[in-house]
């Protein structure tokens, strides 16, 4: 896929303290960039290549609704679940599928606050991510429930029993983190978005069009009373989001972490699990950013500089990842319980040792080639790396729930959990629903943020002295 | 950027060596003489072969290194990020992680003792208590006399290289002014972290864990952490403020730099509360005695208050007051949150380090063991602080002034 990449591919990575990269490049105003974003929905006919993923995705999501109705059907006796392993791929699956879903929060608000310019390329991207990952996510304990005709009974409605939850259980607090999550992530979304609708409806050529982003662009004229509030609330959004991007991967850790299993409690969870998290979720994007940009030919919004940054991200939230492991080990030693002592060495040399030795080297040595710049900076080779992350980030869940359940402390109630053939198909199943609606996403919805990147581009500081030279017309902060 | 607004002249007398350092230098030797003269002479009159002394100075000691371990973040991170904005303060977090060779001096009263097997401090350092107690048995390859000292001359040795590197290429480059200096510090910046969190991480095992040798938490690293990066931002925002109202820097820190340190300073205030609140939850959840007895004892007597107090000084109460831009932007307030979060820091330190008395050395339980020489110890120690960071004020000028990124870091507005 990424052998498509452009050979006009300007490199702007060089690090030269006294001056700042170009951001935007090929000479672009800002005319050239809303034709390059408002391009790709504007398009008359849809291409051929999009249908044929999109068509596999909805395949994939039809085999995913059809394995649902079986579980519903059969219930939960068709998963590998079982004794001594309670909880198996489902739960893997949500906490996969809810890290990935970290990228986009923190690229909209931290990176936000921290005046990273280059976020504004590649946050649109993220965020969307970010809610079809949490989508996804949110069917596994959706299903998972036992009677699924019940699921409002995970919130505390007021009933005539006088039944509620039970507020001490860390899961009725995911149902808090996740849904605020969720919930604080579309609006963010939606907002930036609506500046970009507006423009797709003063461009559109029919009525319909014109009515559908007419709707959902809610009434936008870009005054500057507009601007002025939009920029406002961005703003506190952005401070809302930031301790979001915390607080949900720290309750989905406590799930575990509060439990007295071996191998799950321990008190550095709730960050290790958070920088995870960003780690898978900046992973996806990479893997997904590199062939949208060179589908819809976005070399110059989303450069090269763009993902080098995000590579550096990955390998500093890799090593925070690397800290987490060797502190759990360290301290199973070090807290000379013999039962958290057995859980490590039985994870790194018992039967599952093959699953925690994919999850060290994919999750510890893969992102150490992102020490090398070539490789930090070459599309294709970055995405093996990113694909490598996002597999050890599945096994590092599954080394988690499966090891420490599956030897109890009676070794007669020991076990070896294998997956069955509906575990598999609802995993790749959910791929087929995430993909379905980040196709639709890329097909409907401008994937760059038109108006902040122009913002950041110098045009809108009414100083021109930099263009000229081909690489270096636009914008600069890097 | 190229909408640098001021131009910087390299000799301006704002931005020159501190003449006030030679005074923060004997001002600081003379509180160092009677705050840790005095402590130690009580510490030798109270017959406890120095239990109380050591306990009092290492809250401090731990509270100042802190402080330094912080900046020395602060400045690795800016490199590791190619920061602009940060540039204009820079040179003060150097100096403030300056201090680290004399705070490596200053942690002798606790590492030379404790290696001695003197256990006043570290029930782990008798040799005796490892053979009877199958724990401390356990841990005897990680906690024993020798291998403290290896590490803490490795963590002092690396922390004091690493400060005085960055300090000393960043001065070279205010009479070169090459940009390559620049280039090189961020080269070095990344492996830098690695080690440095390694070091941070160990060191607050050592130090601080270790003082309940049978106690374990992985997160205990991350909590000194950020302890340390709020009380380093803390710290920078009161020497600027000092130097500001001593003539020094002009308007070259602007009130721009006072609210993206307050903005760090409050997050990670955020950040300290979020990981305490981390191990205590998880450990009151699980509420298995090994872990629950580090807190069990500050759960009980004047523990409570003490407690309840932290959560309010520490978080609640700066959180509320912090938060607001108006808070950041007018330096007075920001000055009074600074020196405000200085003392939470003080507090987290006492509560850390403090109920080790109760739970390894037989204190009465429910008590805080507050004596005089806990505030001795801390003028003690602060006084030494601030005569090494007069050494370096007064050496060095106050701004990296042919810092590449300089014009970023004038020009930058928060809006």
């Amino acid at each position: 896929m990424s052998s498509a990449v452009a050979s006009h591919e300007i490199d702007n990575t060089r690090d030269d303290p006294t001056r700042r990269a170009q951001l935007i490049l090929g000479g672009q105003d800002f005319h050239t960039v809303t034709e390059m974003v408002a391009g790709i929905p504007e398009q008359e006919r849809i291409n051929r290549n999009w249908w044929f993923a999109f068509t596999l995705a909805v395949s994939l999501a039809g085999m995913f609704g059809l394995n649902i109705a079986y579980l519903f059907w059969e219930g939960t006796g068709i998963w590998g679940n079982n004794n001594p392993v309670g909880w198996g791929w489902p739960i893997v699956n949500f906490v996969f599928w809810v890290g990935i879903g970290h990228a986009g929060t923190l690229i909209s608000a931290i990176l936000f606050l921290l005046r990273q310019q280059w976020r504004t390329s590649i946050n649109r991207f993220a965020e969307a991510m970010t809610i079809f990952a949490v989508v996804c996510a949110l069917v596994f304990p959706g299903i998972h429930i036992g009677r699924p005709w019940l699921p409002y009974w995970m919130f505390p409605l007021p009933n005539q029993m006088s039944m509620w939850p039970n507020f001490r259980s860390p899961l009725l607090w995911d149902v808090f983190a996740v849904g605020t999550y969720g919930t604080v992530s579309a609006l963010f979304w939606y907002y930036g978005l609506i500046p970009d609708l507006a423009t797709i409806r003063d461009r559109a050529k029919t009525k319909i069009r014109k009515f559908a982003y007419g709707v959902f662009s809610l009434g936008w004229t870009g005054s500057a009373r507009h601007w002025h509030r939009y920029e406002r609330t961005y703003l506190i959004l952005a401070a809302l989001c930031t301790p979001l991007v915390l607080s949900v991967h720290s309750v989905v850790s406590f799930d575990f972490a509060t439990a007295q299993l071996p191998g799950w409690h321990t008190t550095i969870f709730p960050p290790y699990f958070v920088a995870g998290a960003i780690f898978s979720g900046f992973a996806m994007v990479v893997t997904l950013a590199v062939p949208a940009r060179a589908f819809f030919g976005l070399q110059n919004l989303i450069t090269l500089r763009h993902l080098e940054n995000m590579n550096k991200i990955i390998l500093a939230t890799g090593m925070m990842v690397g800290y987490a492991y060797s502190m759990e080990f360290f301290i199973a030693w070090y807290g000379a319980n013999e039962y958290e002592g057995f859980t490590f060495f039985n994870r790194a040399f018992g039967p599952y040792a093959w699953a925690y030795w994919i999850m060290v080297s994919c999750n510890v040595i893969s992102p150490q080639l992102f020490w090398f710049k070539k490789i930090r900076t070459t599309p294709w080779m970055m995405v093996i790396v990113c694909i490598f992350v996002n597999i050890g980030m599945w096994f590092e869940r599954f080394v988690i729930t499966v090891t420490s359940l599956h030897r109890d402390f009676l070794p007669s109630s020991w076990g070896y959990f294998s997956p069955t053939i509906f575990d598999i198909m609802l995993f790749v199943g959910s791929f087929g629903l995430f993909f379905t609606l980040f196709l639709l996403f890329l097909r409907w919805l401008p994937v760059v943020a038109i108006a902040e990147v122009k913002a950041g581009m110098p045009a809108a500081h009414g100083h021109h002295e930099e263009h000229g030279h081909e690489a270096e017309g636009a914008a600069t902060h890097g | 950027m190229s909408t640098a607004s001021k131009t910087l002249d390299a000799n301006d007398a704002r931005l020159s060596p501190f003449e006030g350092g030679g005074k923060m230098i004997a001002v600081g030797f003379g509180l160092g003489a009677v705050g840790l003269g005095g402590a130690a002479a009580l510490g030798a009159g109270a017959g406890d072969h120095f239990e109380g002394f050591l306990h009092s100075y290492l809250v401090a000691f731990a509270y100042f290194l802190a402080i330094a371990l912080g900046g020395l973040f602060f400045v690795t991170l800016q490199h590791l990020t190619r920061a602009g904005w940060s540039v204009a303060v820079r040179r003060l977090a150097e100096v403030v992680a300056g201090t680290l060779p004399v705070l490596a001096l200053l942690s002798l009263p606790i590492v030379i003792p404790t290696f001695l097997g003197n256990h006043a401090l570290y029930h782990w350092a008798d040799p005796a208590a490892r053979q009877e107690d199958h724990l401390l048995h356990h841990k005897e390859a990680y906690l024993n006399n020798t291998f403290f000292l290896i590490r803490m001359v490795v963590f002092f040795g690396f922390w004091s290289l690493l400060a005085r590197y960055f300090l000393k290429n960043s001065t070279k480059q205010d009479e070169t002014g090459d940009p390559e200096i620049t280039t090189k510090q961020q080269k070095l910046s990344a492996p830098a972290m690695i080690l440095f969190a390694l070091t941070l991480t160990y060191g607050a095992v050592d130090l601080l864990m270790s003082l309940v040798p049978h106690w374990f938490s992985t997160i205990i690293g991350v909590y000194y952490f950020a302890g340390a990066m709020m009380s380093a931002m803390a710290t920078l925002i009161v020497l600027a403020k000092y130097l500001q109202g001593k003539g020094k820097l002009g308007d070259i820190v602007t009130v721009d730099h006072y609210h993206d340190l307050g903005k760090l300073m409050f997050a990670f205030t955020f950040f300290w509360a979020y990981i305490a609140f981390s191990q205590f939850m998880l450990i009151w959840y699980g509420n298995i005695p090994e872990d629950t007895i580090w807190y069990a004892p500050r759960q009980v007597g004047q523990w409570i208050p003490f407690s309840i107090a932290l959560i309010l000084v520490h978080f609640a109460i700066p959180f509320v007051g912090v938060m607001s831009r108006h808070a950041k932007r007018k330096t007075g307030i920001l000055l009074f949150w600074a020196i405000w979060l200085l003392f939470a820091h003080w507090m987290d330190m006492f509560y850390v380090v403090k109920p080790t008395m109760i739970i390894e050395h037989g204190g009465e339980a429910g008590m805080l063991h507050l004596s005089l020489m806990d505030p001795l110890c801390w003028v003690g120690v602060l006084g030494f602080f601030i005569a090494a960071i007069g050494m370096g004020l007064k050496k060095h000028r106050l701004v990296p002034v042919k810092d590449p990124r300089l014009t970023e870091s004038l020009a930058f507005e928060n809006y």
